[in-house]
C-alpha cells in the first residue's frame, strides 16, 4: 500500500519489495518469535505465533466446529501444488490425509503439517506504473483493489478471536475498490502461516459460512484441477515462508503465465487466471491486508 | 535464548500492582475510575475512554476457559520438564480474559467454557503465579 502511494505521488518510479531470512541456518526467526511473547505471557510458557494461532484455532473449533478434518484438506491440497513446483521445499514429498493425521502434535490443536516451513531464502517483487510496465518483457499485472483492517493489537483484547478477523473488512474494501465480486476470482493466494489461517481468511472473505469450510474444501477444491485453486506454489506450508511475498509473488507469476508445470490453465486442468485474490496477515489474525490483482 | 530457567514476571509501572497482589494471593485488576472498564492487560490509559485514573479491585478468582493450547514441544527449553503443558485464556467472572495455565487436569479433559478457579503457585518467596484448575 505504501508502495502504491510512493508511485502515485511521484516520489519514485520503481519500488522493490523484498524479504530475506535465514530461519533454518540462523536463528533470526526464533529470535523474532521469542521476543514476540517475551512479556508476562511467557511466564506461562506461551510462545510465538504458533501459541497464539493455536489459541485462536481452538476457540474456532468451539464456536463453529472446525478442526483437523478441515485443515487436512488444506495441507494436502497445497502439497499437491508444491509437488509441481521444483522450487518448493516439499517438491518431492507427497502428503496424504492419512500421513497428516498421523503426524505428531506440536502446539495442539496443530499437528506438524498445520505449521508453515522455516527456511532460508528470499523473494522480491517490483512495482511500477502500468505505463512503464507495458515496455517490459512480461505481461502486465495490475492492482485492482486493496484493503487493510487491524481490529486489535493484543490477544487479550481481541473481541472476536474466532473471527471475523481483519480479513472481513479488508476484503470488503478490496472488492469495493476493484468493483468485482467473489464470482470473478479465478484463484487465491492466501497467507498461510497455519492451515487454519487459510480457512478463517477465506471464510471471512465470504467464500463459505462459519464451519462450512469442511464441505467447501472437500473433493480437492483448492488442489490442481479444483474449482478454486489456492496457494498454487505450495504456499508457506509447502513451498517456503517469505512472509507476504509468498502469496504476492505467486499471484504475479501465475497471472504472467510463468509457472511451468503448476501454471493455472490447461496445464493443471483449471481456469486460465485473469484475476487473483491475495492476502497478508500479521499479529495473531489481528492485522490483515487484502489485494486483488489482474492481468491486463 | 539458551535460557534454562523459566521466564519470571518482569515488573513495570503497568503490571507491578498485579504481581504484588499475586504475592498476597490476590488477583488484582485495574478498574477505570472514569468509566468503570476493567483494563486487561494492565495499561496506563483506559482503552475505552482514555482516562489515566484507575483503582485496583480484587477479582474473585473463578472464571471459564475461553480457549487453550496443549504444548507437546518446548519452544523455551526450560519448559521441557513440564510437557505436555496447557496455556489457556481464562475469562474471569468479572469479564477480562487473562493468559494462564490449566493444571491438575488431564489435557484431554479440558474444554472451552469449562469452569475453573485460581490456584496459587509460589515459585519463590517473592513470586506467586496464578494458574487455574477445574472448579472444585
Ligand atoms: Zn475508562
Amino acid at each position: 500500500m505504501h508502495a502504491v502511494g510512493a508511485l502515485e505521488s511521484g516520489l519514485c518510479r520503481y519500488v522493490l519489495i523484498s524479504y530475506g531470512q535465514s530461519a533454518r541456518s540462523g536463528n533470526s526467526m526464533m529470535r523474532m518469535l521469542y521476543h514476540m511473547t517475551r512479556n508476562d505471557d511467557a511466564v506461562y510458557g506461551h510462545f510465538g505465533a504458533a501459541g497464539g494461532y493455536a489459541l485462536a484455532a481452538r476457540r474456532a473449533m468451539h464456536e463453529f466446529g472446525t478442526g483437523p478434518e478441515t485443515w487436512k484438506q488444506i495441507a494436502v491440497g497445497q502439497r499437491a501444488w508444491a509437488n509441481r513446483n521444483p522450487r518448493a521445499i516439499m517438491a518431492d514429498q507427497e502428503l496424504t490425509e492419512e500421513s497428516y493425521m498421523a503426524s505428531k502434535y506440536m502446539i495442539e490443536p496443530f499437528r506438524l503439517f498445520d505449521n508453515c516451513l522455516m527456511n532460508d531464502g528470499g523473494r522480491a517483487v517490483i512495482l511500477t506504473s502500468v505505463e512503464r510496465a507495458r515496455d517490459l518483457r512480461h505481461p502486465v499485472v495490475s492492482i485492482m483493489g486493496l484493503g487493510q483492517h487491524n481490529p486489535s493489537s493484543d490477544l487479550a483484547t481481541a473481541d472476536f478471536l474466532a473471527g471475523p478477523t481483519g480479513a472481513k473488512r479488508a476484503g470488503e474494501a478490496a472488492f469495493a475498490m476493484a468493483g468485482i465480486s467473489r464470482n470473478d476470482i479465478d484463484a487465491c493466494q492466501i497467507y498461510d502461516c497455519f492451515t487454519y489461517t487459510v480457512e478463517i481468511t477465506l471464510q471471512d472473505y465470504g467464500f463459505f459460512g462459519p464451519g462450512e469450510g469442511k464441505d467447501w474444501f472437500s473433493g480437492g477444491t483448492i488442489a490442481p484441477g479444483g474449482r478454486m485453486p489456492v496457494n498454487t506454489s505450495g504456499g508457506q506450508l509447502s513451498e517456503a515462508y517469505y512472509m507476504g511475498l509468498t502469496p504476492l509473488s505467486e499471484a504475479v507469476m501465475q497471472l504472467m503465465g510463468r509457472c511451468g508445470k503448476r501454471q493455472l490453465g490447461p496445464e493443471t486442468s483449471t481456469k486460465s487466471p485473469g484475476i487473483i485474490l491475495c492476502s497478508d496477515n500479521g499479529g495473531i489474525l489481528q492485522a490483515h491486508a487484502c489485494y486483488i490483482l489482474r492481468r491486463i | 535464548m539458551a535460557d534454562m530457567t523459566k521466564p519470571v514476571p518482569q515488573l513495570n509501572a503497568d503490571n507491578r500492582p498485579f504481581w504484588e497482589g499475586c504475592r498476597e494471593h490476590r488477583l488484582k485488576i485495574p478498574k477505570c475510575s472514569s468509566c468503570g472498564y476493567l483494563r486487561w492487560p494492565p495499561a496506563f490509559l483506559c482503552p475505552k475512554c482514555l482516562s489515566a485514573e484507575n483503582e485496583w479491585i480484587n477479582a474473585c478468582g473463578t472464571g471459564r476457559v475461553y480457549t487453550y493450547a496443549v504444548y507437546h514441544i518446548a519452544p523455551y527449553p526450560a519448559f521441557k520438564e513440564s510437557l505436555p503443558y496447557v496455556v489457556a485464556m481464562v475469562t474471569l467472572e468479572e469479564g477480562p480474559r487473562m493468559m494462564t495455565n490449566i493444571i491438575d487436569c488431564d489435557p484431554a479433559g479440558i474444554y472451552c467454557e469449562m469452569p475453573v478457579e485460581v490456584s496459587w503457585d509460589d515459585i519463590t518467596e517473592e513470586i506467586s503465579i496464578p494458574r487455574f484448575r477445574p472448579l472444585q
